[in-house]
């Protein structure tokens, strides 16, 4: 069976013959495919029908399957609102109905696979109500609202680049707010009655736009940024996917493309690139491609093609709430009145960088006050180990746990109790080894079998196997 | 110009921040909601029902001239420990942007977000805070309102302990854990260091290996109030912010620099003056409690003292329906408690107009409080703290614009004497 397998991947991917032997197993593929695309663990429902699948392309019908699910759309949603700043306070300022239209317009594109060249053609054309046109939060959501800071943050999140030194931003200076009766609502329009700049508009690479009165200044610019002969554009986006899912961009870090800061592959990005292109910016199919290279397909190490990432906040937060069947609930509290989301939200599904708990702020939410990926933090703390390992709460949730009530009265030995936990927590089946350990350590301590069941449990979630996406 | 004006000041400032060093902690008691300066530390007898409502008289204190609130009769024995600060303003009536001017200092409303003082203390104590405990704690949470570590990430945010103080067993979030003892902790880490990893990290391990002295070491200890004689648990109330200013005070004295004693329920639209008939009664149990026993074990000389919330209520009872007799968000007066620390005692700064509607003396905006208490802490207000895109910015934006602030609280500090030269 194994043998098919490989087989197959040899033969969709030839380069991976040499690899073949370093190529990860089929649980930690599933682990590593869920934990990346959802963002979530799967079920030890889905965990048992694909590792007792006997498909020969199983792993690439997971993606496909995987990649259309909602909560794979939620997990980019995610994602995206990060870098676009989406939360209701400080220091972005899109108040909760801008939020909400500003994540659904997102969502649609996800849904619809809006190719990536036309998602960013809108949001930068955008013009109207910030609750009533979603994509205009993109420029409502900047609390300096000068030509040249929506110049900046544009050439960041498209370019890559941190700093710019052309007058592009002169495209940008029509943009005008207005404000309504309603309550934070504002409408973006641009002032057709301002005068032609005097001085050329010249991009960085030698283009120069020449914008004629009575019209949309930023249409000039859009079309120069977002036509595939601007290879950058397509590049940055192949290189934060590639950064999205293996932590580490082919530049690195993502929005920071310099002469000096060389990408690490230069043939791993045109050719990615040249995919992009040729499908024309469609982000789905690209996120395929990535998710069967052999480099998503290898075995975790540090030195390997695959290193292991601590899981995100939000993803951990979940990891804990689904395993233990707790789940913690959310509110906003700015502004009032205040809005409660309903039970068993997953964090990755919050939307707003203003919702928060202790446990998310422990591991590290970002705030969304930049778009820099960096400000995401994914580093290991004691704090963060101390919570696992000796938290009331999680203790209580442990002990209290639904999943684990009905796990303990399913199982009637050690080796199926094991089993059960190991697939919750770890997606996959435990081993002779670890069910000798289990009943040794059971022994030792003179434990009922729920008792085990809790260490067992805690000390999965303790695990560096269940932190880590491997 | 600018430019040239704030090098003036930072060269000024250099060497005069060491010596002005008099603090090692500060212990925040902040009432969460919004305070009523009226009926605490601005008491206007005289303005009639219509302002002064159900309470008529005022206490006394100690210091000849100065009158607090009537149901402040312990706060009112100790005048000399403390000053009283009456012209607080920062004119914001919404409870996200009083906490954020209150808690940061910044009322710049510019494109980043402050972190909250504590933090910034954090931060700027992270080379020479060497104590195991954590460098910023709230007893029991800190503010929800906005995200406390600002710009300078989360790692300087503080350590909520959780928990019930005033429980027999004060669950300290992550150290004190009653379902599990150290034995069976013990065996648990076993089980965890024998399973077998693919992934096996010595970092964490060491990690690990810290956070098991940590729980299990002094740090235990601190939290635990059985260690008080049950005289000293009595003095200071067998209440959530009794309890909370004991812990405070048991931190202060194992080092930790920065502690937040958070109480809620001070934002008293209605039914304000049954509701300050029991808030006041607690608040002035607990802070006298506090304030005495800092002095006894000399430790208020070295730690500074605040009390007071995200703004004030409106001086003018809301006796309308639907108010009945409540007060609204107030943010153009209000008042604090500054003790200790290098805040002299006795004294008031600052006052407001007969019916307390409006600053008729000596106006103090946040940062001019929170820029003090980093000069008493020996933190350069006029310095600069680190900003992942923007480089370099000011610690205290406010500080150095025109309108913003009204100076440094130098009428109530001392400088020239050493804190230990009675």
């Amino acid at each position: 069976m194994k043998k098919t397998l490989i087989l197959t991947l040899c033969l969709l991917f030839p380069a991976m013959v040499a690899f073949a032997s370093d190529m990860c197993r089929d649980e930690v593929f599933l682990r590593r495919a869920y934990l990346t695309v959802t963002g979530a663990l799967p079920t030890p429902e889905e965990c048992v029908k694909f590792l007792d699948s006997k498909e020969a392309n199983k792993r690439e019908a997971l993606i496909d399957e995987l990649l259309e699910s909602e909560l794979a759309l939620k997990y980019m949603q995610m994602r995206w609102g990060d870098i676009l700043r989406i939360k209701s306070e400080f220091p972005s300022n899109l108040w909760p109905n801008g939020v909400q239209a500003y994540n659904r317009w997102v969502y649609e594109q996800l849904l619809h696979n809006v190719p990536y060249d036309k998602m960013v053609q809108q949001l930068l054309l955008s013009e109207g109500s910030n609750f009533r046109s979603p994509a205009a939060n993109f420029y409502r959501g900047f609390q300096k609202k000068t030509p040249q800071n929506f110049y900046a943050n544009i050439n960041l999140l498209f370019l890559g680049n941190r700093s710019c030194a052309d007058n592009g931003y002169l495209c940008f200076s029509q943009i005008k707010f207005k404000s309504t009766k309603e309550w934070k609502e504002e409408i973006i329009y641009l002032d057709f009655h301002k005068e032609v700049p005097w001085q050329k508009i010249s991009l960085a690479d030698g283009t120069v736009l020449a914008p004629k009165a009575d019209s949309d200044w930023r249409e000039a610019y859009v079309a120069w940024l977002t036509s595939p002969k601007n290879r950058r554009f397509a590049e940055v986006l192949v290189n934060r996917m590639w950064y999205w899912v293996f932590g580490k961009g082919i530049v690195h870090e993502p929005d920071d493309w310099r002469e000096e800061n060389k990408p690490s592959n230069p043939q791993l990005l045109n050719e990615l690139t040249d995919y992009f292109l040729k499908n024309n910016f469609d982000m789905r199919l690209l996120m395929k491609k990535i998710l069967l290279s052999k480099e998503f397909n290898s075995k975790a190490s540090p030195e390997g093609f695959y290193e292991p990432q601590r899981l995100p906040a939000e993803v951990i937060v979940d990891a804990l709430a689904s395993t233990t069947g707790i789940w913690s609930t959310y509110s906003s509290r700015v502004p009032e009145p205040f809005t409660f989301y309903p039970q068993k939200t997953r964090a990755t599904h919050l939307g707003d960088a203003t919702v928060s708990s202790s446990e998310l702020e422990l591991f590290g939410k970002v705030s969304r006050d930049v778009s820099l990926e960096s400000q995401r933090n994914n580093a290991i703390t004691s704090r963060q180990l101390l919570f696992l390992m000796n938290s009331s709460v999680l203790e209580r949730n442990i002990r209290m746990s639904p999943v684990l009530q009905r796990i303990y009265m399913q199982c009637h030995d050690v080796s199926q109790l094991a089993d059960a936990i190991t697939l919750q927590v770890l997606s996959r089946r435990s081993t002779p080894q670890e069910i000798a350990l289990y009943e040794n350590h059971m022994q030792q301590n003179k434990l009922s079998l729920m008792e085990l069941a809790v260490d067992i449990m805690w000390m999965q979630l303790n695990s560096n196997e269940f932190l880590y996406n491997h | 110009m600018k430019k040239i004006f704030l090098s003036l000041i930072l060269s000024l400032s250099i060497g005069f921040v060491a010596t002005a060093q008099r603090a090692k902690s500060v212990i925040l008691i902040y009432l969460d909601g919004g305070p009523a300066q009226t009926e605490t530390f601005d008491p206007k007898p005289a303005a009639g029902r219509n302002y002064y409502g159900n309470y008529k008289g005022v206490c006394k204190t100690n210091v000849e001239g100065i009158e607090i609130g009537e149901k402040l009769p312990l706060l009112a024995t100790m005048a000399d420990k403390y000053t009283l600060i009456r012209s607080m303003s920062h004119g914001s009536n919404a409870h996200e942007t009083g906490h954020y001017a209150m808690i940061t200092g910044d009322t710049s409303g510019g494109a980043v977000v402050y972190p909250s003082f504590g933090a910034v203390i954090s931060y700027m104590k992270r080379d020479t805070y060497k104590g195991v405990l954590p460098c910023y704690i709230s007893v029991t949470s800190a503010n929800s309102r906005f995200n406390e570590g600002g710009f300078l990430g989360n790692q300087y945010k503080s350590f909520d302990t959780g928990g019930k103080p005033e429980s027999s067993e004060y669950e300290v979030e992550g150290i004190v854990n009653k379902f599990v003892n150290k034995e069976r902790l013990n065996k648990r880490m076993d089980l965890l260091n024998s399973f077998e990893s693919p992934l096996n990290k010595k970092e964490l391990d060491s990690l690990r290996a810290t956070n098991m002295e940590f729980i299990w070491g002094e740090s235990r200890e601190v939290f635990n109030l059985a260690n008080e004689p049950d005289s000293v648990r009595k003095r200071y109330g067998n209440t959530r912010l009794g309890q909370s200013c004991l812990v405070a005070r048991r931190l202060v004295e194992a080092g930790v620099p920065f502690v937040n004693v958070r109480t809620t329920g001070w934002d008293t639209h209605k039914k304000h003056f049954q509701k300050m008939n029991t808030a006041l009664p607690d608040l002035d149990r607990s802070v006298s409690a506090l304030l005495a026993d800092l002095d006894a074990r000399g430790l208020l000389d070295s730690t500074i003292v605040l009390l007071g919330g995200e703004f004030g209520r409106t001086p003018k009872v809301l006796w309308e329906a639907p108010w009945n007799g409540g007060r609204a968000h107030y943010g153009k007066t209000f008042s604090y408690l500054v003790a200790g620390g290098g805040f002299v005692g006795g004294k008031v700064l600052g006052a407001t107009d007969k019916t307390g509607e409006k600053v008729i003396e000596r106006l103090v905006r946040p940062c001019d409080l929170i820029g003090t208490v980093y000069l008493l802490m020996g933190i350069d207000p006029f310095g600069t703290l680190p900003h992942v895109s923007e480089g370099d910015l000011p610690i205290l934006p406010s500080l150095l614009e025109k309108g913003k602030s009204e100076g440094l609280l130098y009428e109530i500090i001392d400088f020239k004497k050493p804190s230990h030269e009675k």
